[in-house]
């Protein structure tokens, strides 16, 4: 008996596929309740519903959230360049490693460590490393160095980078694991540079694993609050403003829109991704399936 | 990562024992943090936010678990990784944001109690949904539920198929298939999400903040309130006791389970 054949009523299995979409839908059901309330002329908690682009139109007029959303993207723009080679490294050096639990401890933590603890480690670290540097400035005579870790975007883009890793590193992983090495090696038999060899070969085929990292990377830029909001020094971002308008004058119809705009634009970019993904897969399997199988 | 993650978490243990000065520190020994967390009301509730994060843990794993089996035991094996990934989609939306949209579904005028209220389930609305231990746990299991659904998949994801199949030949009943088969094969999934539930939960403070009310403090509402207050030893204890547990969690998980195995099935 094979394992899809197991005999179960056809109820059961509804109802557990039932079960499961209840679960997501009660996952994202802030998320819709949030896009739901911006598009009400009346807000939250009004008896009539009166549809209205009202609320975007107050934000996109917003000068200081303008500022805050390119500070943001600046910021995004400054990681991605960074953390993308870091986790292709640290994938390939994963892969190759004898000492995997070392690997995965380092580049994995991160998501355990709650975001306060970090950043507060993170912050009284930079500070310290500015009065190291400035003592070192005072015996030397060199004091270019001693504000280096000044709160700022510095300071930021370092903890995204820490934030981020663990991300781009499983993500890349995901896609590296369909990768077979021997293909690396063939084309170094045949007189290829490794740097060719990396190129030519194996980014092709892990390059939707790298563009998915790249978008990661961006939309935990966008809704990353604790990290940045502690390391930033003075500039703010778009989370930055959501959240202190949201804790000073509680959820503002204006809040709702912001909300909704940084959620939408992450569902859809990560359901961009899974569909094309997906497709790809398929067509993949398809052209394997042909090889295998040419009679079929 | 060493010098940016691994050193200032090791380094918070020194810093814990500096002396607090106006605005910043100075090199001491001195236990004072310690004795200032461990012999005031913050120790009282970092064990009692240990105590939500545990209830947070037990439902996630009530509802994370089956769904983990179901995706793979019932979902063809092409499509099991596309069912997951629905589950990344609420993690990619910002927590900040699903947390404090909690608020308007669960208060008093939102849309759980206007719901049951049409219903006529409830004469009266809930009152215990925001600003309550009972809000912490929800807004914990609505933040962490999908890390415990991946990190199970992937443990049971690393169990081969003809496992499934002896079972069933040998007429294995589903009580016993999951006290011997699902549970240990998923114990380093189901510790790994454990350990991530129970740490954020005692770690992040924007979930007391925002669904717990006034008297909800954790472990990173302590650290941050103790750096507004620009007591940066006390941040720091906190930060090692944070770092302490955490090490501990992972090292005996390790220990009883060897925790690289999650990753062998993407490896």
């Amino acid at each position: 008996m094979s394992l899809r054949d197991d005999f179960q009523p056809k109820w059961k299995l509804l109802l557990k596929w039932g079960w499961l979409s209840f679960a997501v839908f009660i996952l994202m059901a802030p998320t819709f309740y949030t896009v739901y309330i911006s598009f009400n002329e009346l807000g939250f908690g009004a008896k009539y519903y009166n549809f209205t682009f009202q609320w975007y139109e107050n934000v996109f007029s917003d000068k200081q959230l303008i500022g805050a959303l390119g500070w943001t993207m600046l910021l995004a723009l400054i990681t991605l360049p960074i953390v993308i080679p870091f986790g292709l490294l640290s994938a390939k050096l994963y892969k190759q490693s004898s000492q995997k639990v070392w690997i995965v401890f380092v580049l994995l933590s991160p998501l355990f460590v709650p975001a306060d603890i970090l950043a507060s480690a993170l912050l009284v670290f930079f500070k310290n490393l500015n009065k190291f540097f400035t003592l070192i400035g005072e015996y030397t005579g060199i004091y270019s160095l001693d504000t280096w870790f000044d709160l700022g975007i510095m300071t930021a883009v370092i903890g995204l980078i820490v934030y981020t890793l663990p991300y781009v590193f499983v993500v890349i992983m995901i896609t590296m694991a369909r990768y077979r090495n021997e293909q690396t090696e063939a084309a170094r038999d045949l007189g290829a540079s490794a740097w060719r060899a990396f190129l030519e070969i194996e980014f092709p085929q892990i390059r939707a694993g790298v563009f998915s990292a790249c978008a990661f990377v961006v939309i935990l830029t966008f809704n990353e609050y604790t990290r940045t909001s502690l390391l930033k020094g003075g500039f703010d971002t778009f989370t930055s403003v959501l959240i202190s308008q949201m804790l000073n004058t509680g959820m503002s119809e204006e809040s709702y829109a912001m909300a909704s705009i940084v959620s939408l634009v992450a569902v859809i970019i990560v359901s961009t991704i899974l569909i094309v993904t997906a497709i790809k897969t398929e067509e993949l399997e398809k052209k394997t399936r042909i090889v295998k199988e040419p009679n079929k | 990562m060493v010098i940016f993650f691994v050193l200032p978490l090791l380094l918070t243990v020194v810093w814990s024992v500096f002396e607090r000065t106006m605005f910043w520190m100075e090199p001491a020994f001195t236990l004072f943090s310690y004795e200032n967390f461990f012999f005031s009301s913050r120790l009282e509730n970092f064990l009692s936010s240990m105590f939500h994060s545990s209830i947070s843990v037990v439902c996630a794993f009530f509802i994370g678990f089956p769904i983990a089996i179901f995706i793979r035991r019932r979902v063809k094996k092409v499509a099991q990784h596309r069912v997951m990934l629905l589950f990344i989609l609420p993690f990619m939306v910002s927590e900040i944001i699903r947390i404090f949209a909690l608020r308007p579904i669960l208060s008093r005028n939102g849309v759980v109690n206007s719901f049951l209220m049409d219903m006529n389930l409830i004469d009266s609305p809930f009152s215990i949904f925001v600003f309550t231990p009972t809000g912490v746990v929800i807004g914990e299991i609505v933040s962490f539920l999908p890390f415990m659904i991946f990190s199970t998949f992937l443990a049971l994801e690393a169990i081969p198929n003809y496992i499934f199949e002896v079972c069933s030949d040998l007429g294995v009943n589903r009580r016993r298939m999951f006290k011997d088969i699902f549970l240990p094969l998923a114990a380093p999934g189901l510790f790994a999400g454990s350990v991530f539930i129970f740490v954020n939960g005692i770690g992040i403070a924007l979930i007391p903040t925002i669904l717990g009310g006034p008297g909800s403090v954790n472990a990173g509402l302590i650290a941050t309130q103790a750096i507004i207050a620009l007591d940066f030893p006390l941040a720091m204890a906190v930060s090692a006791i944070m770092m302490f547990t955490l090490m501990g969690l992972l090292y005996l998980g390790h220990r009883l389970f060897n925790l690289t195995k999650l990753l062998e099935p993407i490896s």
